[in-house]
């Protein structure tokens, strides 16, 4: 493979692969761009993604979306329809075998819950059911629909979805790779978002624009700020460089207040930041919030309280989107009811923070001053060793573990770093691994650290991040000795 | 002591395309911890991934996790596969969120146990209520030809269960 660069694929590459591609799975050469062009160009306005986000940020309002999918066409149709009338943008999940271009198991798993009359995969199969299968979906709900899913290669999934009348395509080569893979090189998966972010941009060339967003949540569990804002703000300027032009950055609760807020607004100002230093000023950008991405408590209140907390932060950072957890959530794929659940609890909670004056104080400019901080160092680092370009740069940057996303599943993944919580549980660096962090910043960390050490009479160790980990679920958010 | 280095050896993964890699790395952390020697082999482990490592490393168990629910699919026949490959006898267990959508755990628990599993956990269970599960099961299966003080104990269950 030739050296990854962060530079815009020639179309002549492009046409070429895109044969390729197309040729991967029986459903590829249904692909039509022109006539997709057409179908997007049909589509009534409320089912378009980009029109959605610009007014709710134009208005100040916050946008509720669930996550669902099922095996059938008919069944995907009904859920959604079922969550339409509580939610504000639609999904579609995409089943884990989709996500590893395992279509001959995807298929094997619409037979199987085509025989045992329910669902046995965890979300719908996109490719299988090909342009016509998608095209129906889209047709049959109001609202604009998003492909949600976890695909280190989602070129022939985003030629299918996006030319069936999908408006807004979630992912990205590092947050569908290192949090989603095993053994996947990240600059394979950059270069396949590559064609994906291209596909976007020449559906943007042709007068559709398409939402993007890269996963913001990544392992979600005690990843700091820090960490998924570069990889965020990555991304999108992988994308810009291909021609998108609708992105969607996210961030993940990490569970205390103050560093939830402050990670949200950070988020915006450093993304305009690199945009802008990189050239891009012809862009739109909104955020979303994903609720608690770790392990859930198994009481259904319990459940809904975590969701609340989620609500709240959201809503008072003003997140353009808030991606909505179930009360199921500790036992996996949700029901209709329960998803329902999710939306009208976190709706009552939005509803009731948006009058509500802005929170701010010392406390939250401390924490955007520390996020601020740390992403200027890595992304310093990350330029300099791509020699000025961050493809190259992301590559080598997660290779010698500048770039370190804890708990991921992937070997290109250093996993050196390692959190911790703090006395007032906001996620803190226990262990830097080779991430260039600058020294007053790790000083910050080690004595809110110490902070809690002492407050435990326990030494900071990785028993600690073990019991964080499995705090939530046992209804507390800092991992405490048992008293 | 009886927990002697490497007296209890298990193989660890999660099953199928699943790649939830957090509580596999907590497993590890705790089962480790608590003197049992983990062989990792992450996410998206086959069903002859397992079996082979199983061979390779003498292992005494195959400890199999699932959270994002094709647990049903990916599960299917591992007990004949170890048969085929010899290990007949060696304990299966498994755990997480393993079937799609929220079904009562019995029903769940009795599902894998026809399937061949010895033990099926759900995603709230104790780890350190399974290491002392594991270490048991791993003792009473023991031959008495190890001769080993610890067998003695499984032998004497045995009879008077």
């Amino acid at each position: 493979m030739t050296e990854i660069t962060n530079t815009r694929l020639d179309d002549a590459t492009f046409d070429a692969e895109r044969r390729e591609v197309l040729q991967t799975w029986s459903t590829g050469p249904d692909v039509d761009f022109d006539a997709g062009v057409r179908l997007q160009e049909a589509l009534p306005e409320a089912k378009r993604f980009p029109l959605a986000l610009s007014r709710a940020d134009a208005e100040n309002r916050t946008l509720l979306q669930p996550r669902a999918g099922v095996a059938l066409l008919r069944e995907h149709i009904v859920l959604l329809n079922g969550l339409a009338p509580h939610c504000d943008v639609l999904p579609t999940t995409i089943d884990a075998y989709t996500r590893h271009n395992r279509y001959a198991e995807a298929q094997e798993g619409i037979d199987r819950s085509r025989a045992a009359g329910t669902s046995l995969l965890n979300g719908f199969p996109a490719v299988n059911h090909g342009v016509d299968g998608c095209r129906r979906l889209v047709e049959a709900v109001e609202k604009p629909v998003q492909v949600r899913h976890g695909t280190p290669d989602a070129r022939l999934l985003a030629e299918i979805t996006l030319c069936a009348g999908f408006s807004s395509y979630e992912g990205g080569g590092i947050s569908y790779n290192i949090p989603y893979a095993k053994r996947v090189p990240l600059e394979r998966s950059i270069r396949h978002w590559q064609y994906c972010d291209r596909l976007v941009g020449r559906y943007e060339e042709a007068g559709i624009r398409i939402n993007r967003e890269p996963f913001g949540p990544l392992t979600g569990t005690l990843v700091p700020p820090f960490v998924s804002h570069v990889v965020a703000i990555l991304e999108g300027l992988l994308a810009l460089e291909q021609g998108v032009r609708c992105l969607t950055l996210g961030y993940g609760q990490a569970g205390n207040l103050v560093q939830d807020i402050a990670a949200l607004r950070s988020l915006r100002k450093l993304a305009h930041h690199y945009f802008l230093n990189a050239g891009y000023g012809d862009y739109q950008l909104t955020t979303v919030f994903h609720q608690w991405m770790g392990g859930f408590p198994e009481d259904e209140a319990q459940a809904t309280a975590v969701i609340c907390l989620g609500a709240l932060v959201a809503k008072q950072a003003r997140a353009t989107k808030i991606i909505v957890k179930t009360p199921h959530e500790a036992s996996g794929v949700p029901t209709m009811e329960a998803n329902q659940a999710g939306l009208k609890a976190t709706r009552q909670m939005v509803n009731m923070i948006a009058d509500q004056n802005r929170v701010d104080g010392p406390e939250i400019n401390a924490e955007v001053e520390i996020i601020e901080a740390e992403v200027h160092a890595v992304m310093r680092q990350i330029l300099k060793l791509g020699r000025g370009d961050i493809a190259r740069g992301a590559v080598e940057a997660f290779r010698v573990g500048v770039m370190d996303i804890p708990f991921a599943p992937a070997a290109a993944n250093l996993g050196k770093l390692t959190p911790v919580r703090d006395n007032h549980g906001a996620i803190r660096i226990y262990d830097a691994g080779n991430v260039p962090l600058p020294r007053d910043v790790l000083a910050w960390h080690r004595d809110k650290i110490a902070e809690r050490a002492r407050a435990e009479g326990r030494e900071a160790s990785f028993n600690m991040v073990v019991d964080d980990v499995r705090a939530i679920s046992a209804s507390k958010l800092v991992g405490r000795p048992a008293a | 002591m009886l927990e002697a280095v490497s007296e209890y050896r298990v193989i660890l993964g999660v099953i199928g395309a699943d790649c939830h890699a957090v509580g596999n790395k907590i497993i590890t952390a705790v089962l480790s911890r608590n003197g049992i020697e983990v062989v990792n082999l992450g996410v998206m482990v086959s069903q002859d991934e397992f079996i082979q490592a199983a061979i390779e490393e003498r292992a005494d168990a195959i400890l199999v996790s699932s959270i994002y629910g094709h647990g049903e699919i990916d599960c299917q026949g591992l007990r004949d596969r170890c048969e085929e490959r010899g290990l007949g006898e060696i304990l299966l267990y498994v755990g997480g969120n393993l079937v799609i959508g929220k079904r009562a755990f019995a029903e769940v628990e009795q599902r894998f146990l026809e399937m061949g599993f010895d033990r099926v956990f759900p995603p709230t269970v104790r780890l350190e209520d399974v290491v002392e599960l594991l270490k048991t099961d791993i003792q009473s299966r023991r031959p008495l030809a190890y001769g080993h003080n610890s067998a003695a104990f499984g032998i004497t269950e045995r009879l008077s269960a």
